[in-house]
């Protein structure tokens, strides 16, 4: 992994925005992060990369086996790596194992990272669906599952209907959530904008931005190597 | 005459833009089937489907299988396909209707008729039951949703105008929500007073241009998605600056260099064309394999795409161009 250490890549050209080509980058050097540990991660999330003609796409996929409240217990950069607290609980749970198959009870969850082509930041597209059911829930399950309960009032009150919209999927043209990104030039820019910012840097950074709010929690591993546990300090 | 009168002039025949609609229920939601009688009206360009809704639920009250729907619960399709109720009415007719765009000549008859019957009044099929999820956003009864679509593309329009969204976050709250009542009671000098304080004044440059290009779906596609291309776009192409050449491929930000050779240029429809889609617009000049459409007329490639933002955007501030082939 050393093509991820913060010394190796060139700073962003134009932060607190995103060049196609970073963004690329970026995607592409998360998701080999993510292989590096996917064996003991793939029973909550799935990550893949596609090119399409509008960008490319990462997506994640997290399966919810037993959804109740959200907590904010994910990617913290603040907080000392703590690898396996997450996994463990699934592992040492016998029920946990035969809820999952139970496909009544639980959720699984799109999330789609794509570039705005207007903002120049990354944009984040969701979609909360039932186990085998393939209408998508709707703005309150996405608040009472995936929203932890401390930011759901201060989603909810921006806007003319949140900092949640409903619009189109930029590549499959469906109905799909998507957090507003005309704030997170300046978010960004508020956060990481003293420090040695690389593509994947800022992907990370912004996933835990975003992604957080949205209950895509990373499992801590994935940051548990090498450049990225010194990723405040690059 | 001068160039503000035209602009303003431009501006006036955009919004008096109407279309004549023939709307039917949809005969699987009729008592009388395919018998109903249709609504006939004649339709702002720039408004959108949803505000017609009121009106086309209280006509058909009485012929509705299921009378419980409300009107948010309609929903619009042309020739079977759900029209995306977020595009303004006059933007749906260009993509979908297959009509020939006005041109100064009157009619091009260099284009490929696909319409071999008129195009107009332009007959759409309301539905009041059975909402398409996996292609149309939903309403809701308050018109939140509406609102929050428009405002969404507002800030878009905005953002890439001024490189930030503070002009539409500091817009009063009764500005904001005027400005959508504007257009969609299609009151121009209510949306000119509000749109002056978002636009830059007329001597400040816009840093991009809110320009999106829709580009004609294969026919054998069965994709509901439009193919939209949307690129940084400055309204001057400097000499030396690779214009967005981060969000274009080599050979695209290659000839936007070579147009902007020497002093700046003004950034035209036909450069922007040229510069995004090389294969279909090879002449930055003349239209070869392709025609621009804007508001049911063809543009002229040589129109500066700033001052065709400043006259002839929709309500939300875009310009959005359909990429008609020509025969």
């Amino acid at each position: 992994m050393a093509s991820s250490t913060c010394a190796q890549q060139p700073a962003l050209a134009n932060f607190p925005l995103l060049t196609n080509k970073e963004f690329n980058s970026a995607c592409r050097e998360f998701l080999d992060r993510v292989r590096l540990v996917d064996e003991s991660t793939s029973k909550q999330l799935t990550v893949r990369l596609t090119q399409r003609t509008t960008g490319p796409i990462l997506s994640i996929i997290r399966r919810i086996a037993h959804p109740g409240i959200p907590t904010c217990d994910g990617l913290s950069l603040e907080d000392e790596p703590n690898p396996r607290r997450q996994l463990e609980a699934y592992e040492d749970d016998p029920e946990a194992l035969i809820r999952t198959t139970e496909p009544s009870i639980g959720l699984h969850v799109v999330y789609d990272v794509v570039l705005s082509p207007t903002y120049q930041t990354p944009v984040l597209y969701f979609g909360l669906r039932r186990y085998g059911h393939p209408e998508p829930l709707g703005i309150d399950a996405i608040y009472q599952y995936l929203v932890p309960s401390q930011y759901r009032k201060e989603l909810r009150s921006v806007g003319v209907m949140g900092g949640i919209s409903l619009g189109y999927h930029p590549d499959s043209g469906t109905p799909a959530f998507f957090v507003h990104p005309c704030n997170t030039a300046d978010a960004m820019r508020q956060l990481a904008g003293h420090r040695h910012v690389t593509p994947e840097t800022y992907l990370i950074i912004w996933l835990g931005l975003v992604g957080n709010r949205l209950g895509l929690q990373l499992p801590r591993e994935i940051f548990a190597t090498d450049g990225m546990r010194g990723i405040l300090r690059c | 005459m001068d160039a503000k009168a035209s602009l303003g002039s431009i501006q006036k025949a955009v919004w008096n833009g109407k279309l004549p609609l023939h709307i039917t229920l949809a005969a699987s939601e009729s008592r009388t089937f395919d018998q109903t009688d249709p609504y006939l009206i004649s339709y702002s360009r720039i408004s959108y489907l949803p505000s017609l809704l009121p009106r086309l639920r209280d006509f058909f009250a009485s012929s509705l299988i299921n009378p419980t729907s409300g009107p948010h619960e309609g929903w619009f399709s042309f020739e079977g396909v759900p029209l995306k109720w977020h595009y303004p009415i006059g933007l749906l007719y260009d993509l979908y209707a297959g009509a020939d765009p006005a041109s100064k000549g009157g009619t091009d008859t260099d284009l490929l008729s696909a319409a071999d019957e008129d195009p107009l009044p332009w007959r759409l099929t309301v539905h009041f039951s059975d909402w398409p999820d996996e292609e149309l956003v939903r309403l809701d009864a308050e018109g939140m949703v509406m609102h929050d679509a428009f405002i969404n593309s507002v800030k878009e329009a905005d953002f890439l105008r001024n490189g930030t969204a503070k002009g539409i976050m500091t817009l009063s709250k009764e500005d904001s929500a005027g400005l959508w009542r504007a257009v969609r009671d299609v009151d121009l000098p209510s949306f000119q007073r509000i749109s002056n304080i978002l636009l830059p004044p007329p001597n400040q440059p816009f840093r991009n241009v809110p320009i999106r290009f829709f580009l004609p779906l294969p026919p054998d596609s069965d994709s509901p998605s439009l193919k939209v291309v949307q690129s940084p776009i400055p309204p001057v192409i400097q000499p030396s600056s690779a214009v967005a050449a981060s969000t274009m491929n080599v050979a695209a930000s290659q000839s936007v260099m070579a147009a902007a050779r020497g002093a700046p240029q003004t950034q035209t429809v036909g450069s922007a064309l040229h510069a995004l889609l090389p294969n279909l617009f090879p002449s930055r000049r003349t239209p070869v394999l392709a025609k621009p459409v804007l508001h049911g007329a063809a543009v002229p490639m040589g129109a500066p795409v700033e001052e065709l933002v400043r006259c002839s955007a929709y309500g939300d501030g875009w310009v959005y161009v359909v990429v008609r082939m020509m025969g």
